[in-house]
């Protein structure tokens, strides 16, 4: 009845609407949200907290003598323009030495793309022990319209990696750098 | 107390339209709750198809009527259908035909609103429902939409996107008139901590739906982007995470769990009392327990996920902050039976599914309380078990809770009276084929019988063919609720001006069946606690 009360509903529909569009913001918020809360506590380094590193003790130097089993692969998302793909499937390295192998990367599209290469590791405990001295995912490549390039990898696997890591996949995934190349 | 209508003048000035345009362009609160209950029913008959399919599916091992492709659709579109398309919606309905005549206002506050909130949900069920025939069918992910599946199916996922943002946005602007009429509305008299429990549930259920719709309509946007847009949100190989979708979905799921149960509680602490001819038991106590629910229900989403490999102290404080509700949740379960202990109760339909509530609500709660201990769960997620228990609370706590009402208020609704030989009916035939079909799912569920599947291990045999047995009886029992309903409004009984002896809320104040045109004034009132009136001056009916 009254145009105050009329004002009043208006006022607090307004407020209400701008409760849900926030609650809306907030949930994309929370991607970037939930990744500081967990750097920041460290809650979800699983395998830090359950499996510290431990120092090499005599009785598995024979073990850790045994070569390492490597296997290499590489992945690219569906609608991406690489071909990727290493020259050796798999090899048994020593540890505490030297090991290169040799990917090779095309630019199957044509036209200038950038790339950028993410490394990961199975066991994922095993990213710790894996040192790489030389690796195209430093930094970001630029390829020319069907560009093939040969890139080597140089990486040594820490002594210090459990015995009973006998096995280690490094698989790469490579991406589309947005805004860089010409399109 | 004003009303919001585009006619320029109050509704009160002008009678009863007539024809299709009064439910096309319905701005009475009665109409369209009336159109909220009807059409949540259709969605109950269409839901209750697709889980009769499943049950046919599974009466047996092996693959008879659907293919795996087929049964997940119908797994899928069974939870959606029936969480988005039924119950919600059913409570929207009760809480338009009815909060205005317990808080004595005139109408909802945003009537041209209330018309949309209402339309925007039959496009929606459509297209839920025609995705079943697109290529590639309907979503099969399963009604959690879990990523990395959502993200990689057919068109059908695309068109539940849509429905689900289109029935958010539906619930959101209905829970908006929810809470703006509660709290400006309210007749001189009726405070804050004299309103009937229903206003108060039905105001916090409001209040999580504005708060946790929008995080789903987010989330559901971000794999509508993963799937077409080139983003990476839920995609591991893009740098994005799947188990970050459980996060982000279960923060609306668990609230939603509560958005499907306080309106149920609220009617139960209507009807209770009514059939015990006593004031309800702790009512300040209720307010206070509706309360911290909603607030602890926002605390315990990733009891969900205790498989995703969470750290165990995360793990440790959702357990024990699930475990916590139980606390509130007990407090009430408390205060209903207080309600009848000494009662001069008696046992009319709407009571029979009130009690049958408090007993099979609690056994589901029961169930709940075991799923969150962690190391339980482990072994439970995902089985039959979680099915129980989930249908406890949403069968027989929700459903059993709608019947409730209906029955209860369908003298005042209609100003005629059901037939009690057939409620009484419905609710035993209800009762006891509702766990004869999902109390051997426990079983089931113990004995490892993983849920969403088609087929199964022979030992299940025997649990399977009783729980499909239970559902086609209690899936027919429904359309004596139906056919109740239906010769009911015609030919039923004139019903009384009261039916019941010991209602004594604000809305059993009016004639019956209630004017279309009710509490154009706005009546003075005495109320004491849950709106029982003590006395009523005023309060124009046209
Ligand atoms: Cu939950």
């Amino acid at each position: 009845m009254a145009e105050s009360s009329r004002a009043d509903n208006r006022v607090l529909l307004l407020k209400l609407g701008v409760i849900a569009c926030v609650m809306f913001a907030f949930a994309w918020a929370l991607i970037p949200l939930y990744r500081v809360i967990c750097e920041v506590t460290g809650i979800n380094q699983l395998v830090k907290a359950d499996a510290p590193a431990p120092a090499v003790a005599a009785s598995d130097l024979a073990v850790t003598a045994a070569p390492v089993r490597l296997r290499f692969d590489a992945t690219v998302q569906a609608g991406l323009p690489w071909q990727v793909r290493p020259l050796v499937g798999q090899m048994a390295a020593p540890r505490g030495e030297f090991v290169r192998v040799d990917y090779e990367i095309t630019n199957a599209s044509n036209r200038e793309v950038t790339g950028q290469a993410v490394p990961r590791y199975l066991p994922a405990a095993a990213g710790n022990y894996v040192k790489k001295l030389e690796c195209f995912c430093f930094r970001q490549q630029v390829f020319k319209p069907g560009e093939t390039r040969r890139f080597p990898v140089v990486f040594v696997i820490d002594r210090a990696m459990p015995a009973d890591i006998g096995e280690i996949t490094l698989a790469y995934s490579v991406f589309d750098v947005p805004g860089q190349g010409a399109s | 107390m004003a009303i919001s209508t585009t006619a320029g003048h109050a509704p009160h000035e002008h009678g009863k339209p007539t024809g299709l345009w009064r439910w096309l362009a319905a701005t009475n609160h009665k109409d369209i709750g009336s159109m909220y209950l009807w059409f949540s029913f259709t969605m109950f008959l269409s839901g209750g198809v697709m889980a009769l399919c499943i049950r046919a599916e599974l009466f047996q091992p092996g693959l008879q009527f659907f293919q795996p492709e087929l049964f997940n659709q119908l797994t899928t579109l069974h939870g959606l259908v029936m969480v988005f398309g039924a119950i919600m919606p059913a409570f929207t309905g009760l809480a338009n035909w009815l909060l205005p005549l317990m808080i004595g206002a005139p109408d909802m506050a945003f009537a041209r609103m209330n018309n949309w909130s209402f339309w925007l949900l039959p496009p929606a069920a459509l297209l839920l429902l025609i995705s079943f025939f697109v290529p590639g069918g309907a979503a099969a992910a399963g009604w959690t939409l879990y990523a990395p599946l959502a993200t990689q199916m057919g068109m059908g996922m695309d068109l539940t996107i849509f429905a689900i943002h289109i029935l958010g946005v539906s619930s959101i602007m209905g829970s908006i008139n929810i809470i703006v009429t509660i709290l400006n509305l309210r007749a001189p008299g009726m405070t804050m901590m004299k309103m009937p429990m229903f206003a108060w549930a039905s105001l916090i259920t409001a209040y999580l739906i504005i708060a946790v719709m929008p995080v789903l309509a987010g989330v559901v946007t971000m794999v509508l982007t993963d799937r077409h847009f080139g983003t990476h949100f839920f995609n591991a190989a893009g740098g994005g995470d799947p188990v970050m979708y459980q996060h982000i979905f279960w923060f609306f799921g668990h609230p939603e769990v509560y958005i499907m149960a306080l309106p149920a509680f609220g009617i139960v602490s209507h009807i209770i009392p009514t059939f015990s001819r006593k004031p309800l038991f702790g009512y300040t106590s209720m307010v206070y327990a509706t309360s911290s629910i909603a607030v602890l229900s926002f605390m315990v989403w990733a009891h969900h996920m205790f498989t995703t490999g969470m750290p165990a102290t995360a793990q440790l404080f959702f357990m024990y902050a699930t475990m916590l509700i139980a606390v509130p949740t007990g407090v009430k379960v408390f205060n209903w039976i207080g309600t009848m202990w000494q009662g001069a109760m008696s046992f009319e339909t709407p009571m029979l599914f009130a009690v049958g509530f408090v007993c099979l609500f609690t056994v589901g709660g029961l169930s709940g309380v075991t799923l969150s201990v962690a190391a339980v769960d482990i072994q439970l997620q995902d089985t039959y078990y979680v099915v129980a228990h989930f249908h406890y609370v949403l069968v027989a706590g929700a459903l059993f809770s709608l019947f409730a009402a209906i029955y209860y208020w369908f003298p005042k609704m209609t100003g005629k009276m059901y037939s009690e030989p057939l409620g009484k009916f419905h609710f035993w035939w209800s009762m006891i084929w509702f766990n004869v079909t999902f109390f051997p799912m426990h079983f089931l569920g113990l004995a490892g019988m993983p849920r969403r599947i088609p087929d199964y291990a022979l030992q299940f045999t025997d649990f399977n063919r009783i729980a499909s047995i239970g559902a086609f009886c209690f899936g027919l029992g429904q359309l004596i609720f139906l056919y109740n309903m239906l010769r009911s409004i015609r030919h039923g009984q004139a019903a009384p001006h009261k039916p019941w002896e010991g209602a004594e809320t604000l809305e059993w104040q009016i004639p019956t069946p209630a004017p279309y045109h009710s509490f154009v004034e706005a009546p003075h009132v005495e109320a004491g606690d849950n709106g029982v009136i003590h006395s009523m001056t005023g309060g124009a009916h046209h």
